[in-house]
């Protein structure tokens, strides 16, 4: 069961992640920085509970808000560029992120024990679940917790008018902007919200695996982060929740029977749903089939 | 119908006569590493040596359980990757879903370093809810890494006690070598720590002189001024690939000794470059994990005449054979797959001493046993011979050999056993 | 150690010299982001899967070792055209991020069966001839004769690419489709032989990259990818998408900033330089060095 609930665990931080790139994407940017703001949420809320020895809940917190003002503030000068320019500009925000925590050393005696950020070698120690007792299905449940949370803003989103702005700009920036939408300002508040999610993500990551270090945040899994929204396509937020379970819950985790040939499966499979479906798993057609499927059903039971 | 049922049984009691001591209980034990990524060769080399390990032991009739009867053994081997993710869900996935009564993994260090993290810090902490299934590491070599959980131990090589006997060795044989310089990559934990804590401490308190004057706060002691001596020295990371201003600072310090710390794709770039600058020294040291085939497939021309410790040589009968059986399995043995050999010999062992059913039902409590076991021991078995353990740690003493780069082949030039 | 201005300087021309090889990856980005306004993510791994065909089909052969880099470029173009095949030719046009994820699945796959047939551990890679012992002192500078080749080749690459596209009747066919399509279609022009064609001339280009940069490294590994990827579309972009010329002066002057700031403030600290400097180029000159004012998606 334990192996369950660990797989439950990664697939929750992988769906923050996915949501807080997909956000951006809605207004047509591919952003390459929410590992970056991953990263800063990881290893703020790890010092706060290690080193200061705060409670985890302020602690995942203020992970998030520090990940998201981040945001804020790199996105007033990264969102004035966009398309490829964008994704080189948040690439190189994403390697000076995570060069600054392999540069970072911070360590001293916490009850006989020297914790704290030690740059190459790594963030050990980042026990407070299991040092504090909690059970695996209670970090599962507070993980997807805060997935359902972000899953249900996001869906709302989508139902009143600012999910139309995020679209408009996405499909036509120009004609947004003629239509007196200020499309740099929008995009930096898409930018701050998927800061704090990727934030809040990190913080999740780094004390359920109870160790950082800079090899975690590379542009790999910025490209994973991307990856998600773009495979499950951009047309709803259940879309990047689906490619989450595709690509982590099965290509990764699901296939490991296959031993060493399922890395080799993972890029073929991802080509070939490409090919298939270039909007994404979840795209019209599918959001049709789904609601009319549900229209069939009411029209039966009465 | 009723015949083949009848049949089955006759089948069943014949079996039981023919091999009368053999239990119907099988022992499993659960393997992982990377068999993905650029460090595939690790994964690879492990399973070989697991694999074949286990044939062995089977093929000596088994395993002996607490009842007397022999069972067999069998192993499944997960690929990890070189990712903390995965290394936690293999290791989640072993302790929960099956009743592998021992792990052996994982590759990188930067994966044990988080998976030992989610097992039990403490035996019998039940505040502790981390995972309680023991581990005995083969691979991930960085230092101190054991200490991080009481379930965690290693049969990885004590590289303190090794480079400190090195330069022992050294300054006796070599007195025409004083200085030394060198550089390691820096992002990767165990090539920068070995370096920057054990490797050079070890080469000053020998009486090694840093060429351009001492580096402030190094004095011989492990770990004293560790920071200095990566600022001091000339670095790169992992994935580089243009060494010119190393191989200059290298060059232009002119010291007698080098000592490259790094992994063989770096080491095999960053001497390729050494070598074109013609600035090759007296005397190259290098790091225990390069003493592999990997360094010899890249760049044997480059590498003539480096000195590193290992664990690990095909020196005595035992190793020659191990190398032969990794190679009939696709792998090669090197320092650290052939401790895969030893991990499975050393848990045959501890099964055999503290009495194992091998029921599924007692699994939590035999697990405790041979967690238990393993700490109890005080020597092991090497390939190299007889492995002292440090028991309050979890770490291993091992027999160790100098190896040199003699074209092509690691040849054996100093055995002090 | 003291840093002299010959130091400095020496380490400029080092990477400088090394940057041609960001510049040869660049100019196959931009070949391929010029003609379909498209990414092709999976190029540098094509270019080192290039070079690692080429030198397994000549040690299987047991051929003379150089004749990797004939072999090399001619598999880096049929991987491109393979490329275009999965990840571009069915993917309708407009669908810019259906086929950029297809590619980012192309360079996992490529990155895998790399890894997967080498077990991830380096190759010695052929030297280049005579190339690789050449070391011309200047003065107090040294240069390395194998990556004054390697710049010569790239200008070279350059120099045919350009001609090609405004001297010959697929250039003119290329440019076509790349600026109207429809138009070039109602002239009997077929745009997927076009864009066929042009990948597997980046393709050929990225192969003879991939070659020259495992024989200036000395050693060919899967982790080459990443880097060259990364570098190669920061010289693209820099450049100014879909400027040969741009591509390669880009090139260049990252990898003489990489090894100066490599110098002044040591390897920890090297990359958060290169890409804080970057960081603001693109955000001060939004349209790189010699991109045009239009802005693209």
């Amino acid at each position: 069961m334990e192996y369950y609930f660990g797989i439950l665990q990664t697939l929750g931080f992988h769906v923050l992640l996915g949501y807080s790139a997909y956000i951006l994407l809605l207004t047509g940017q591919l952003s390459l920085a929410q590992v970056g703001f991953f990263a800063i949420g990881a290893y703020a809320s790890g010092i706060l509970t290690v080193l200061f020895e705060w409670h985890i809940f302020p602690a995942l917190f203020i992970g998030a808000i520090a990940a998201g003002c981040m945001a804020f503030m790199v996105g007033f000068p990264a969102l004035r560029i966009k398309g490829l320019m964008l994704v080189i500009a948040t690439i190189a925000f994403s390697e000076i992120v995570r060069l600054i925590f392999f540069n970072l050393r911070w360590r001293f005696e916490i009850n006989g024990l020297e914790v704290g950020p030690d740059g190459a070698q790594g963030f050990r120690e980042i026990r407070y679940f299991a040092a504090n007792g909690w059970e695996i299905y209670e970090i599962v449940w507070l993980i997807w917790t805060m997935v359902a949370v972000a899953t249900i803003l996001l869906w709302w989103l989508d139902q009143i008018k600012a999910g139309a702005i995020l679209r408009a700009i996405g499909s036509d920036e120009l004609a947004a902007e003629s239509s007196g939408i200020n499309v740099t300002s929008v995009k930096i508040v898409a930018m701050a919200c998927g800061g704090v999610i990727a934030g809040l993500s990190g913080g999740l990551y780094a004390h359920s695996t109870t160790y950082v270090d800079h090899n975690t945040f590379t542009v790999l899994l910025a490209t994973f982060a991307v990856s998600y929204p773009l495979v499950g396509g951009l047309k709803s937020v259940f879309g990047t929740l689906a490619a989450v379970i595709f690509i982590q819950g099965i290509l990764i985790e699901g296939l490991r029977f296959l031993g060493d040939y399922r890395t080799i499966l993972f890029g073929a499979l991802i080509i070939l749903v490409m090919n298939f479906k270039p909007k994404g798993i979840v795209d019209e057609n599918f959001v049709k089939g789904i609601s009319e499927y549900l229209r069939l059903n009411k029209k039966l039971i009465k | 119908m009723r015949n083949s049922i009848i049949s089955w049984k006759y089948f069943l009691a014949a079996y039981l006569i023919a091999v009368p001591a053999m239990s119907e209980t099988t022992i499993n034990i659960a393997g992982w590493g990377a068999k993905s990524g650029p460090l595939r060769s690790f994964g690879v080399n492990s399973q070989a040596i697991i694999d074949a390990a286990i044939t062995r032991v089977n093929e000596n009739g088994g395993v002996t359980l607490e009842d007397g009867t022999k069972a067999m053994m069998a192993v499944e081997y997960y690929d990890s990757g070189c990712n903390a993710e995965q290394g936690i869900a293999v290791a989640r996935k072993v302790a929960s879903e099956t009743n592998a009564l021992i792990g052996i993994g994982p590759t990188c260090s930067g994966v044990a370093a988080a998976s030992f993290g989610v097992f039990q810090k403490k035996v019998d902490d039940a505040s502790d809810t981390g995972l309680q299934m023991a581990l005995l590491t083969d691979t991930a070599v960085r230092n101190g890494l054991a200490k991080i959980s009481q379930w965690t131990f290693r049969n990885t090589p004590n590289e303190p006690d090794m480079y400190d006997k090195l330069f022992a060795w050294v300054a006796e044989n070599r007195p025409e070598i004083k200085t030394i310089y060198g550089g390691t990559e820096t992002d990767q934990g165990h090539s920068a720590g070995t370096y920057s804590k054990v490797i050079v401490q070890a080469a000053v308190r020998h009486g090694f002189e840093w060429v351009n004057g001492p580096i402030e706060g190094v004095n011989g002691t492990i770990v004293e001024g560790f920071k200095n001596v990566l600022s001091s020295s000339s670095n790169w990371l992992m994935a580089d690939t243009n060494f010119s201003v190393q191989a200059r600072a290298f060059k232009k310090s002119g010291a007698d000794m080098f000592i490259v710390s790094s992994h063989p794709f770096t080491t095999c770039g960053f001497l390729k470059e050494l070598y074109r600058q013609k600035g090759m020294p007296k005397m190259l040291v290098g790091l225990t994990s390069s003493s592999s085939a990997e360094t010899m497939k890249g760049c044997s021309k480059q590498v003539e005449g480096m000195i590193i410790p290992t664990s690990f040589a095909p020196i005595t009968d035992a190793a020659k054979e191990v190398a032969a059986l990794a190679e009939a399995n696709g792998g090669a043995a090197d320092l650290h797959s052939a401790a895969a050999w030893e991990n499975v010999m050393i848990i045959k062992q501890v099964i055999e001493s503290v009495g194992i059913t091998g029921d599924p039902a007692n699994l939590q409590d035999e697990r405790r046993k041979i967690r238990d076991g393993l700490e109890a021991l005080e020597t092991t078995e090497g390939l190299l011979g007889t492995v002292s353990r440090v028991q309050d740690e979890g770490e291993a003493l091992k027999p160790y050999v100098f190896v040199q780069a003699q074209s092509g082949n690691w040849e054996v030039i100093h055995d002090p056993r | 150690m003291v840093i002299t201005s010959v130091d400095v300087i020496q380490s400029i021309i080092d990477g400088i010299l090394y940057g041609s090889i960001y510049a040869l990856i660049g100019v196959g980005f931009t070949l391929i982001f010029g003609a379909m306004q498209k990414l092709n993510m999976a190029y540098a791994a094509s270019s080192i899967a290039g070079a690692y065909c080429g030198l397994g089909i000549s040690a299987v052969l047991s051929l003379n070792l150089l004749v990797t880099f004939f072999l090399g470029p001619l598999v880096g173009g049929l991987i491109g055209i393979l490329v275009y095949l999965v990840c571009f030719r069915f993917i309708p046009s407009r669908e810019h991020l259906g086929s950029l994820m297809a590619s980012i699945g192309a360079l996992f796959l490529i990155d895998e069966i790399i890894v997967h047939e080498t077990d991830g551990s380096p190759l010695n890679f052929p030297e280049l001839g005579i190339f690789s012992e050449a070391y011309f002192l200047v003065g107090e500078f040294g240069f390395r004769g194998d990556l004054i080749f390697v710049l010569i080749v790239s200008l070279l690459a350059m120099t045919s690419i350009i001609l090609m596209l405004y001297r010959t009747k697929y250039g003119l066919a290329a440019r076509a489709v790349s600026q109207q399509m429809n138009a070039a279609i109602l002239c009997g022009i077929n745009p997927h032989k076009v864009n066929a064609s042009t990948f597997f001339l980046a393709g050929v280009l990225g192969g003879l990259a991939g070659c020259l940069a495992a024989a200036a490294v000395g050693v060919i590994s899967p982790l080459l990818i990443l880097p060259l990827t990364i570098k190669g579309l920061i010289a693209t972009v820099i450049g100014g998408l879909g400027s040969i010329k741009g591509a390669i002066i880009a090139g260049l002057l990252l990898g003489g900033f990489e090894s100066l700031f490599l110098l002044v403030r040591g390897v920890n600290e090297r990359d958060i330089y290169v890409f804080l400097l970057l960081f603001l180029f693109l955000v001060f000159k939004p349209n790189g060095m010699f991109g045009s004012i239009i802005d693209r998606d």
